[in-house]
């Protein structure tokens, strides 16, 4: 009897539901989720418009944060010159859309193009140099695209910033609350590559190249090859970045995309977790949200408006110093705790209504 | 044609045919794969079918058995609260009766008589209540329904016994079929690509291409006066010999001497000064390894473990085993950013090749750790198991038993035995303790400073002078 009652009917949908649950599209399908929910509320006016605009910004920084967790978290080799990617995909919007009244399409290829290019470069750059140079010196290029930005005026319109008054797709005039779901729509798409990568032999090859050069020659894994991978994806997810950018927010400047951007990045996905696409959004949610999102919204912030750069900085140190592996690794710390704790009380009140050292049946 | 185009012909050809040959045991081994794959789904339909029969019968179950502890339990509780009323109101008669001559003694037989009488009425409605209960709940314990409900149970469960058991043989003869049908298809496709095979051994043997060496039929590497200079240091000094197939090879020599030197030219993470290293590949063509960069020696069949352990720390150890089979996939970028069914095909087949290996080693229990913290034994066994996954002909092994106890590096050269008896390969290692280089190894060569001492079985070299000189110093 009691064991008849302890099978329950198992029905087929809730089966499905629950392996798809383990999949790891699972997470990713309900953060779209999420994510067009903000803008539908946003347009019911649940939602303020100024949030949404920083939550579509912070989307688009993932979108750059995911390549760079690439580079930096699986092959191991640091950049500083992703805020000039981000910027040559701004401007090849704003000069094929803005002046020549180019198709959008041709203008994403001829982006996506670029940045192979500019990838290409970088990669075999990063074969003889490696660590902290290969840092300087991928800075050193994206000054000089910054200074390209400043002085090429006939492209770029120089100091005074770059702007569109409308953004076209196949003759549709789009508005910012359209083209939030494209964002949405890429943002998606580089999250499911990017898992798609890391469980594959290219991001096991990537892995080994960062832990064991040797090991991974000797495996038969081309050093040349995956560098030049990681950097070409690293640079084409950037320059998409910076598309994405100017088709929302329809306007760049030079300043824009200086180093503390690069540095910001770098910070986001230091602090989030390098090894995870949900430390990315984490970690890009602490830097470019939680500051205007949540301490703007408090009185002593408000006052003291540079305080909360402060608190941003005592955040970094306390991470880098105590979760090395990112502030993921914090939510999977509490929930083993939470776990042993329960356990631990669950055996202390099964002592106390049934008596200890009672052997059990099985 | 020039000599340089044949020899670019027949690299090609050589590539296709390596290609084809992978395909061809990919497909077999698919086989297997897929074989497993339809048992374990009828072992899940067999199981959902047990399950839901199992929820039927409950509901046939609780519909008797259940009612009839719900009606126990409720008249039981009804008799319970009966009870307590009994004894309360006796209790209370009791105290009325005792008042009374408490307070008049003269009054006591009068107070007895009352008493008795009221306990009698007492008695009689407690009588009627109870048989009222029983009324209540015997009247429904005695349903027909319910007995049509017992009566029917046994001759369902019966029927579902039979119906499961025509199931599970229906499914057997299905997946009969299905396996059936799989293993012509794939038989057809390996026609197909063996004709292809026959007609490319048949072109690459048109070529008439000798090789530049002479090698003997029986020798698998020869280093033919190799050189390696530091700088002013030579490290390697025109050393040269011959590994014979299917041996276990031993260098040995003192500290310095520029063993693990020759290693390093001969995989060609150094790119050595002068000589020839000629090595026999797959397709039996001799080849000069100076021509190879390092990251495609693996695919000639060379594979080699490291001095310290060189394993990929931030992987767990069946990835461990699939980085060793990197060269083994055939599905490009595309197919790892799409997860195309041909790229997770080639995934299940190398995940059962590594775990084959790894529970022929015996290491299947630590297949989802990491490697940190693992003992250092294993560590060395596992790296040994990585070296498989690619069906190599020869083995390189660096000082495999440094840092090992005595029990872990008996287990090593038993593993280093049955990897050269049960997969086919040449062993060539490199080690410093003497007890297992004797013990293991059917040629040794002794090297010190670069240059070759003596080459010969274990016992010829423990009594040469020369060897014994350099290990122990002259006088």
């Amino acid at each position: 009897m009691t064991k008849t009652m302890m099978i329950k009917h198992k029905n087929k949908l809730m089966q499905k539901i629950k392996s798809f649950s383990k999949h790891p599209f699972f997470g990713i399908f309900i953060a779209a989720f999420l994510m067009v929910f903000v803008q539908i509320f946003g347009n019911l006016g649940i939602i303020k418009p100024s949030v949404v605009d920083i939550l579509a910004n912070m989307w688009i920084y993932m979108v750059v944060g995911l390549g760079f967790t690439l580079l930096l978290g699986y092959a191991g080799l640091a950049s500083l010159g992703t805020a000039g990617f981000i910027g040559v995909g701004s401007y090849v919007i704003a000069y094929f859309l803005g002046t020549l009244g180019a198709p959008y399409f041709i203008a994403f290829i001829i982006g996506i193009l670029l940045a192979i290019v500019l990838g290409t470069v970088v990669g075999f750059i990063s074969l003889r140099i490696e660590g902290m140079y290969l840092a300087i010196i991928t800075l050193g290029l994206s000054e000089i695209l910054v200074e390209f930005f400043k002085f090429a005026t006939p492209i770029t319109k120089g100091l005074m910033g770059f702007q569109i008054d409308r953004f076209q797709i196949l003759g549709m005039v789009l508005r910012e609350n359209q083209v939030y779901y494209i964002l949405v729509f890429f943002l998606i798409l580089t999250m499911i590559a990017v898992v798609n990568i890391v469980d594959s032999p290219t991001g096991r090859a990537m892995l080994s190249i960062k832990n064991s050069t040797s090991a991974a020659q000797a495996m038969g894994i081309s050093v040349l090859k995956y560098r030049l991978l990681t950097f070409v994806i690293a640079t084409v997810l950037a320059v998409i970045g910076g598309m994405l950018y100017m088709s929302y927010n329809r306007s760049t400047s030079p300043d824009l995309w200086s180093i503390a951007l690069s540095l910001n990045i770098l910070v986001a996905i230091v602090i989030g977790g390098a090894k995870s696409i949900w430390g990315v959004g984490l970690g890009t949610f602490v830097i470019f949200g939680f500051d205007q999102l949540v301490l703007k919204r408090i009185e002593f912030f408000q006052t003291f408006g540079n305080a909360s750069y402060i608190l941003n900085g005592v955040l970094i140190i306390v991470v880098v110093m105590f979760y090395p592996g990112g502030l993921i690794r914090l939510f999977k710390d509490l929930s083993y705790h939470f776990k042993r704790l329960t356990h631990k009380y669950k055996t202390v009140w099964k002592e106390y209504r049934y008596g200890k050292d009672e052997p059990s049946h099985s | 044609m020039a000599k340089t185009n044949l020899l670019i012909l027949n690299r090609h050809y050589n590539h296709s045919i390596t290609l084809l040959e992978q395909k061809i045991s990919n497909n077999t081994s698919y086989h297997d794969v897929i074989k497993k794959q339809i048992e374990k789904k009828r072992i899940q339909k067999i199981e959902d079918m047990k399950l839901n029969h199992q929820a039927y019968l409950f509901s046939i179950e609780s519909k008797t058995l259940s009612k009839e502890a719900y009606l126990e339990f409720f008249s039981q509780k009804e008799i319970e609260t009966l009870n307590t009323w009994d004894y309360w109101k006796k209790r209370e008669l009791a105290q009325t009766k005792h008042r009374m001559i408490f307070n008049d003694e003269s009054k006591k037989d009068s107070a007895e008589s009352t008493y008795q009488k009221k306990l009698e009425t007492l008695r009689i409605k407690y009588d009627t209540k109870k048989v009222r209960i029983d009324q209540k709940y015997t009247i429904s314990l005695s349903n027909e329904t319910i007995k049509a409900y017992l009566n029917t149970y046994p001759i369902e469960k019966a029927r579902l016994e039979k119906e499961l058991n025509d199931y599970i043989e229906t499914l057997n003869k299905q997946d009969v079929i299905k396996i059936e049908q799989q293993y012509k298809e794939i038989h057809r496709k390996n026609e197909l690509l063996e004709a292809k095979l026959v007609l490319l051994k048949a072109k690459k043997n048109a070529l008439g291409l000798t090789a530049d060496i002479e090698m003997d039929d029986q020798v698998i590497l020869r280093l033919d006066k190799l050189r390696m200079q530091f700088g002013g240091l030579v490290a390697v000094d025109d050393l040269s010999f011959d590994v014979k197939k299917g041996e276990i090879f031993g260098l040995i020599g003192p500290n310095g001497a520029g063993k693990t030197t020759v290693f390093n030219c001969i995989t060609q993470f150094y790119k050595s000064n002068g000589g020839v290293m000629s090595y026999r590949d797959k397709n039996n063509d001799v080849v000069n390894l100076n021509h190879y960069q390092v990251h495609d020696v693996i695919k000639l069949g060379i594979v080699r473990t490291f001095q310290n352990v060189e394993l990929i720390w931030e992987l767990s150890i069946l990835d461990n085993l699939l980085i060793a089979s990197h060269t083994l996939y055939q599905s490009n970028f595309f197919g790892h950013l799409m997860h195309t069914s041909k790229f997770r095909r080639e995934e299940e087949i190398l995940k059962a090749k590594a775990l084959k290996i790894l529970t022929d080693l015996g290491l299947l229990a630590y297949k989802d750790f990491y490697p940190l913290g693992l003992p250092y034994g294993t560590l060395k066994l596992i790296e040994l198991a990585r070296t498989l996954m690619t069906n190599p002909k020869l083995i390189i092994l660096d000082e495999p038993a440094a840092g090992l106890n005595d029990l872990e590096s008996d287990k090593l050269a038993q593993t280093i035995k049955k990897i050269q008896k049960e997969y086919d390969c040449t062993i060539f290692l490199v080690e410093h303790d003497m007890g297992l280089v004797m013990k293991l190894c059917d040629t040794i060569c002794a090297i010190s400073f670069g240059k070759k001492l003596a080459i010969g079985t274990p016992k010829e070299i423990q009594s040469n002078p020369v060897v014994q000189e350099a290990y122990l110093g002259g006088e």
